[in-house]
């Protein structure tokens, strides 16, 4: 697992502490019981938190799994706002 | 270290937590097993991030208990607030914003704006203010509630520029300090300081518009933090500090008295050492607030006495005791401090302009707070005189808090000296003219009571503290008694210095509760008390749920010596044996009046 992985699934454990570690790969907002619309903007802050950035609320629908909010976060690192800290 | 890193710093030592640190704290403290702390939150709109901040800071705030929040509904703070006339919460936090006075004070409400709208906006603000402080007063009594007054801007609905403050806005305030002075006169209503809040979360920043109309959560992340923080302080403050032990050149006055002479030395706006008078003010209404003042220096007695005794002095005397001016270590002079008032280091505050005499009181005195008088900065001087209030600060002010130190300065030495002496400690008993009034009104409603469980130490059972709704339910158990003693001699009074309180079944009285001053030590005054439980319980047993705290190392030995068992947990005593071992007492004995009324023990099961 990469460090971006590695960290987003420290946040999931942070927000959902009871979802299994070896689920939360694979864990999307259906497969989830817990994710709800609150739990999906903690979750967002909490990652806010890990990574030093800002996301966009209006993303808020589309970061929807775990595998997309992985994509997003690499994709926020690979432009040099997200690399040097300073938020996307 | 540059100034932003200076600022974090600064942030992190008044508390300031992460979401992600906050969803921490709550997830170590839920697999922990502890006596559960029930809050109730109120607020008008969706508590998501307060409800989380609130309960880390609570749980950091409260070591040994599992915090648990409710919330009610949103948008409906008055109603919720009158659901909660029969809650079994053990303290409720109140976020009163404007739009919960009127939706169109908010920015998710369609309603109108304008000239039009004001003056119906003031009379619903005005109603809804009256329906929550209503409400606010149908709380259980016993039920403590912090309450924060509007944080966030009101919306442009005015007709002035934003930089006018509009009259129809002023009356809104107006309104806002009507409710907030009325619902102050209600026992345990606790109001979060606003100019305080504004240096912690500065208004411009509070806001988070976007994600109040997308989401219905207003507060910025570092908001609802400071918010959750200044509602737990409320709730749960840190306990207030007892004693504050001064020195005196470049501390209470400027200058070096032995050099410059007492006439030299200063503190007023004229020679620009004002700063020093300031610091002399506060330390003399500490002290006309209760708190204990002494003096540690390094001086020629006689020389510091002549500037002491300047008339000019801001810090009366008589306000001072005891006064240890000498050549020797001040670690030796707050030690003889410390136990002329008998109180621990960690219940006092010791004040030096210099950094070696701080570190070397603190290496000898663990868990007393060294604060450095400094002397040569401004700023950090206001910095020292806030700080001072904050460790000193109590939500009320007791009677008992305003004779400490004359009881102390008039008996306490006294009584300590004779003491180390069998004979003459037996005939000054005898002699003290003393007198221990009993009070077993189960109903009083003194928060003296409870105050003194909380906040004593030395002399406590077990060290369990109570919020007012645990001890309002265990005074309610059948069979309970309480016993509030108060003491007074010849050398003034005491006070309200002791309390019981137990529950008996069959021929045993279980004691839960036993606290007493420090500063009722050596008078016998807790033979009395037993021998009061004995005849009022009519009990042949009474058995101590003892527990060892790093503190309550007096009553461990007090209990060792009575029963003639060490023990580390519950411990029993007959009444032959305590008739066998019982000193002589000569206090005279008075009862109040709603002690005289029968009381009944429980049943056995």
């Amino acid at each position: 697992m990469d460090s971006v992985a590695t960290r987003l699934t420290n946040c999931f454990q942070t927000v959902f502490p009871d979802l299994p570690a070896a689920q939360i790969p694979a864990a999307t907002q259906q497969s989830v019981a817990a994710w709800d619309s609150t739990a999906a903007i903690m979750l967002i802050n909490v990652i806010e938190d890990e990574f030093g950035l800002e996301v966009d609320f209006d993303r808020l629908a589309e970061l929807d799994s775990f595998e997309r909010i992985c994509a997003y976060l690499k994709a926020q690192q690979a432009t040099p706002a997200a690399a040097d800290g300073s938020g996307a | 270290m540059g100034l932003c890193a200076f600022l974090r710093v600064r942030i992190r030592y008044s508390g300031t937590v992460t979401i992600t640190e906050a969803l921490k704290t709550i997830q170590a403290a839920a697999g922990q097993e502890a006596l559960s702390y029930r809050v109730f939150l109120v607020c008008g709109f969706t508590p998501l991030h307060l409800q989380t901040f609130l309960a880390a800071h609570l749980q950091r705030r409260l070591a040994g208990r599992k915090v648990s929040m409710e919330t009610g509904l949103f948008g409906s703070t008055a109603e919720t607030l009158e659901s909660l006339s029969r809650t079994d919460a053990q303290a409720v936090a109140l976020a009163l914003e404007w739009q919960d006075l009127d939706p169109r004070l908010g920015f998710r409400s369609a309603g109108a704006w304008g000239p039009g709208a004001l003056a119906d906006i003031r009379n619903v603000v005005s109603a809804m203010l009256d329906r929550v402080a209503a409400a606010i007063q149908s709380l259980p009594e016993s039920t403590p509630i912090a309450c924060c007054l509007p944080t966030l801007p009101l919306p442009p609905v005015f007709h002035t520029a934003g930089w006018q403050a509009a009259e129809a806005e002023l009356a809104l305030d107006q309104e806002l300090l009507d409710f907030a002075t009325r619902c102050s006169r209600r026992r345990g209503f606790l109001l979060v300081n606003r100019q305080r809040l504004a240096e912690e979360s500065p208004a411009a920043s509070r806001l988070d518009f976007k994600s109040d109309l997308l989401s219905g959560l207003p507060y910025a992340l570092p908001h609802a933090d400071r918010m959750g923080e200044a509602l737990s302080r409320l709730i749960a403050p840190p306990s207030p500090k007892k004693g504050l032990i001064t020195d005196l050149d470049d501390t209470l006055w400027h200058g070096l008295v032995g050099e410059a002479g007492p006439e030299s030395v200063a503190w007023d706006l004229a020679s620009h050492h004002h700063l020093h008078g300031l610091y002399q003010k506060l330390v003399a209404a500490l002290a006309e607030e209760g708190v204990l003042v002494g003096i540690a220096s390094k001086n020629d007695p006689g020389i510091a006495r002549q500037a002491l005794d300047r008339r000019d002095m801001l810090l009366p005397m008589e306000r001072v005791f005891p006064v240890e001016v000498h050549w020797n270590a001040k670690s030796g002079s707050v030690e003889r401090i410390l136990r002329m008032w008998n109180i621990s280091a960690d219940s006092v505050v010791f004040v030096d302009d210099s950094a070696m005499e701080l570190a070397e009181v603190a290496a000898a005195h663990p868990g007393i707070e060294c604060l450095q008088f400094p002397a040569n900065d401004v700023a950090a001087g206001y910095a020292l005189l806030r700080r001072l209030r904050d460790l000193f600060g109590k939500p009320r002010l007791a009677e008992e808090d305003s004779i400490r130190l004359e009881s102390i300065r008039r008996g306490g030495a006294a009584f300590q000296d004779a003491a180390r002496d069998v004979a003459s400690a037996e005939a000054f008993l005898e002699q003290a003219d003393a007198t221990v009034t009993l009070d077993f009104d189960i109903t009083s409603s003194d928060p003296r009571t409870l105050e003194l469980v909380n906040k004593t130490n030395q002399f406590n059972l077990n060290g369990v503290r109570y919020t007012e709704a645990e001890w309002s339910e265990r005074l309610a158990r059948p069979g309970a008694l309480l016993l509030a003693a108060s003491y007074r001699d010849k050398f003034g009074p005491l006070g309200k210095i002791a309390v019981i309180e137990g529950r008996g079944v069959g021929d045993t009285l279980h004691i839960g509760t036993w606290v007493m001053s420090c500063r009722a030590f050596a008078r016998r005054i807790e033979y009395q008390c037993l021998k009061a439980l004995f005849e009022r319980s009519g009990a042949d047993n009474v058995t101590f749920d003892f527990a060892a705290t790093s503190k309550n190392g007096p009553l461990r030995e007090f209990l060792a010596s009575v029963t003639g068992t060490e023990s580390q947990d519950r411990v029993t005593l007959t009444r032959e044996r305590f008739e066998a071992v019982c000193p002589p007492l000569y206090h005279r004995i008075e009862e109040t009046q709603s002690s005289k009324e029968p009381w009944t023990q429980s049943q056995p099961a």
